[in-house]
């Protein structure tokens, strides 16, 4: 566990959001908010994994 | 001394990530102080069961039957889950959501204390004099 995945999410919500941008002003615009969406759904993905973890770790570490 | 700086670090990090995302995307800086949190808490986990192996020690001398320490773990471990999921509620604005998750924890802890509690009355009418 360590302070990466912060900034791994953080990156990608930044360049979501320029990819949406640059699309939208390039005039595709459904593709722009296909993008943004794909962009949500993997940080969604990643944090369900780590809260995941987490609920494992709690499992295991107060012995349920 | 040096778990308490990698919290703070960890914590000022998630703080300087979520300033910076929230003008350009507001939810991943939902998401971000989220993970922040779970980092932090994944740093704690380490110390609370380096606790509970000095508590299973204690208890183990004293002939209470273990069922009571376990009780007493799952019930900070509930506390524990409940604190941060309230948290999570309240940092995405809805803090009547996070208020009712704190009651619900209240509840559950409640009814998880029951057994507890009957033990020691019983304990107690055993020691008055009949």
């Amino acid at each position: 566990m360590s302070v990466d995945i912060i900034f791994k999410i953080a990156a990608i919500g930044i360049i979501t959001a320029v990819i949406g941008q640059v699309l939208k002003n390039s005039g595709k615009d459904d593709i722009s908010t296909l993008a943004t969406l794909a962009g949500v759904v993997i940080v969604l993905i990643m944090v369900i994994n780590l809260i995941a973890e987490l609920f494992d770790t709690i499992k295991t570490v107060f012995t349920f | 001394m040096d778990p308490i700086y990698r919290i703070i670090a960890v914590a000022l990090v998630t703080c300087l990530a979520t300033i910076i995302l929230k003008p350009v995307r507001s939810d991943f800086a939902i998401m971000v102080s989220v993970v922040g949190g779970i980092i932090i808490l994944f740093m704690l986990v380490r110390y609370v069961s380096g606790i509970f192996d000095v508590f299973m020690q204690i208890f183990s001398t004293t002939n209470l039957s273990s069922s009571l320490y376990k009780l007493v773990f799952k019930i900070i471990a509930v506390g524990y889950l409940i604190e941060f999921s309230a948290s999570i509620c309240s940092d995405t604005g809805n803090a009547s959501l996070g208020d009712k998750v704190l009651l619900g924890g209240k509840i559950i802890i409640l009814v998880m204390a029951l057994p507890i509690i009957t033990n020691i009355l019983n304990i107690v009418t055993e020691l008055l004099p009949k």
